[in-house]
């Protein structure tokens, strides 16, 4: 199986996981559009594009949540580019799940949630898997591409929701409602000596106040949690089902690729089905791949044809400098794909010469990610 | 007089952030920068925050356990700093009974609360490296660094760090928590102590970013900027009319492998004309937009990154910052 045609006819999911700076917004651009060119219905959600790629995908920035905008002139498919709004997340999580008027002012007027709702990352990840439970519910679409938002570690979207729904656990959530609210100081202390001293030196640290904030957040809050544990339950669900399948995206360098393995042998850890890997921005070594073509020749040859000078001489030179990358990202790559489980498929895309923008420039990639 | 380097201007503070997108070579530009500061004889510690070793491992040494400082030559040392083990030292400062303590830490409470208290590890963190920042020497007569280089993560983490003193401030008010975090912000905010530098490299993704974190840090954060590291510039030693030359002569070529070398020498060629255009005019619009002091840094063509490499980057900051300096001697200051 050589290329992604294969997973885009068996999958409904596909989703784009990578560290920062890797192109993976353009390669999950590029493979919706493929999507989309063989006449499905296609979405692609995204995240941060740049601005040049969005306006290629039909996408204007309206300020607020999700952007839908419908691109024309990809036949015979259709093309959705959605854009999740990252600063909003949680605020849309809690208008999402908290009927209530009067409790979801409480919320969101809360200290402690402002604070939260800055900080807290894992926020937009779960918003993220969150839509796509909805999109993949709603019939709409035949194929749904994820960019994953550009965290530091390409593992951070996984674990997200798991993170925010520990942090949200009932068991864990009495112990910062229950004294403000039902026990009291006494009974806490009574139950456990460690967490009495905890909370008496963190009051002592923080000021009551702010205590008595994350108690009556967690309080308001706590109807919301109930549906939390099943939420996150199915959302794995989603991810590991047959319909879904992971494209690593990397770069030929070190500290990439060493992120890269990490995230391989963690996906495996937790059931993911993971099925390719796009290497962006690659170069090869030309003159080895030939084993009679030496660089000598090379100068030799453009010498001839452009005649003696400083052109020839200096089109030799960056020839021969372009090598050097590309011995090294060769040999990083065959160490990479040694260790990728078997059933992997490995893609290599050149580094063009300039930035992806276009519907046309995303074609471009086509010849590498679905070679024929 | 020969003028003072940015450099030497920027290395007169005592805690330096190197901040920036992820992959445009953000550990790289810190362990050059603090190469550069040990080589003019500070006493350096460059702190790795929530990194995997990674500017050890540039440094040519093992890295060490989180939180302690590592030798990586004469007078520089490397340290990985993590939220949750700050936040355990710090305990164990202002809560001295060993064995509680143990209990507080095993307890599950406590580790969901440091997880999901919001901005506590980060908060930690910042009190971490001015701990660091502060901290005399065994003679206690003078600081046991110089200078302070803080590697941040990835942009949107970085600001989280640089924001969390002020955010914590304002939460706590008036408690223990607040009167730390107000002590940060204040050394945060002083330009006699603090500098923001900012890592990009000059593409479409990375300076949108840098220029809106740029503006953030002025305007939002108000914390004092530093300089703008420009990574990976390609500047083509020829122009196109030599590709253009090259792709005529291509077409009337007969020989079969003549043909085939000649076409790999023109996209090679090519792409270096498209990567150089593409720095150029986003070099124009870092100028544009971002006002700082720039200093750009060639791309490396090399098989394999490592010492040898940052050690050629530091040559090439030491020159940009000394043309720089003349530059600015040249026009001089009305």
């Amino acid at each position: 199986m050589a290329g992604l045609e294969e997973l885009l006819r068996r999958h409904h999911i596909v989703i784009c996981a990578g560290s920062g700076g890797v192109g993976k917004t353009t390669t999950a651009a590029a493979i919706a559009l493929r999507g989309a060119l063989s006449g499905r219905r296609t979405v692609v959600m995204t995240i941060d594009p740049a601005k040049r790629l969005a306006n290629a995908l039909g996408m204007r920035t309206v300020g607020g949540s999700n952007t839908v905008v419908t691109g024309e002139g990809v036949k015979p498919g259709m093309l959705t580019a959605m854009m999740l709004d990252q600063k909003g997340a949680w605020d849309e999580l809690v208008e999402r799940h908290v009927a209530a008027a009067e409790t979801r002012e409480r919320i969101l007027n809360n200290h402690f949630y402002q604070h939260l709702s800055q900080s807290f990352a894992g926020s937009y990840e779960y918003m993220a898997v969150e839509q796509l439970c909805e999109l993949h519910a709603s019939g709409k679409y035949d194929l749904i591409v994820v960019d994953t938002p550009p965290t530091r570690h390409a593992l951070d979207f996984l674990e997200a929701p798991q993170r925010i729904a520990d942090f949200l656990d009932k068991q864990v959530i009495k112990w910062f409602v229950r004294p403000y609210f039902s026990a009291g100081w006494g009974t806490l202390q009574l139950m456990n000596r460690t967490v009495g001293f905890l909370f008496r030196r963190l009051e002592e640290a923080t000021g009551v106040s702010a205590l008595v904030e994350v108690s009556e957040f967690f309080a308001s809050m706590s109807g919301l949690f109930e549906a939390f544990h099943p939420r996150v339950k199915r959302v794995y669900e989603l991810l590991r089902s047959r319909d879904t399948c992971f494209v690593l995206v990397a770069s030929p360098e070190e500290q990439v690729l060493t992120e890269a393995e990490y995230f391989c042998r963690k996906v495996r850890e937790l059931a993911m089905p993971l099925r390719a890997v796009v290497f962006n921005r690659t170069h090869r070594e030309i003159t080895s791949a030939d084993d009679d073509l030496s660089g000598d020749e090379v100068g030799r040859v453009v010498r001839q044809v452009l005649g003696e000078g400083a052109g020839a001489e200096r089109l030799t030179d960056n020839f021969n400098r372009y090598e050097m990358l590309g011995r090294g990202d060769g040999l990083r790559m065959e160490a990479f794909r040694r260790v990728l489980p078997k059933g992997v498929t490995a893609i290599e895309v050149p580094n063009f010469d300039s930035d992806l923008h276009s519907l046309a420039d995303l074609r471009a990639m086509h010849p590498f990610l679905f070679p024929e | 007089m020969a003028a003072k380097t940015t450099l030497e201007k920027l290395f007169q503070r005592r805690l330096l952030f190197v901040a920036g997108k992820g992959g445009v070579g953000k550990t790289t530009t810190a362990c050059a920068l603090a190469l550069t500061a040990s080589h003019l004889g500070k006493r350096t510690l460059l702190m790795e925050l929530d990194g995997a070793g990674r500017a050890a491992y540039l440094l040519g040494v093992e890295p060490g356990p989180i939180g302690i400082p590592r030798r990586a030559g004469p007078s520089l040392s490397v340290m990985s700093v993590e939220g949750s083990a700050a936040l355990a030292e710090y305990l164990e400062i202002i809560l001295p009974v060993k064995r509680v303590l143990q209990a507080v830490f095993a307890s599950r409470i406590y580790q969901y609360f440091v997880a999901a208290a919001p901005g506590l590890k980060e908060l930690m963190t910042i009190g971490k490296i001015w701990y660091e920042a502060d901290r005399m020497d065994e003679s206690g007569e003078r600081r046991l660094w110089d200078l302070v280089i803080v590697d941040a993560p990835a942009t949107g983490h970085s600001l989280q760090y640089l924001r969390m003193p002020d955010a914590a401030q304002q939460t706590f008010g008036g408690g223990l928590v607040g009167r730390e975090s107000q002590r940060l912000v204040d050394l945060l905010a002083d330009p006699h102590l603090t500098a923001v530098n900012l890592v990009t490299t000059a593409e479409e993704m990375p300076v949108n970013e840098t220029v809106e974190m740029y503006q953030q840090i002025r305007d939002e954060l108000r914390l004092p900027l530093g300089m703008l590291f420009v990574n990976r510039l390609h500047r083509a030693a020829f122009d196109t009319s030599v590709v253009d030359q090259l792709d005529r002569k291509l077409r009337k070529l007969q020989n079969r492998r003549e043909r085939t070398i000649v076409a790999e020498v023109l996209n090679r060629g090519r792409e270096e004309l498209g990567w150089s255009r593409i720095n150029e005019l986003y070099l124009q619009r870092l100028a544009n937009e971002v006002d700082m002091p720039r200093i750009e840094v060639p791309f490396l063509f090399a098989e394999e990154f490592g010492l040898r490499e940052v050690h050629t980057i530091v040559t090439a900051i030491a020159r940009e910052a000394s043309a720089a300096a003349r530059v600015g001697a040249a026009h001089g200051r009305a």
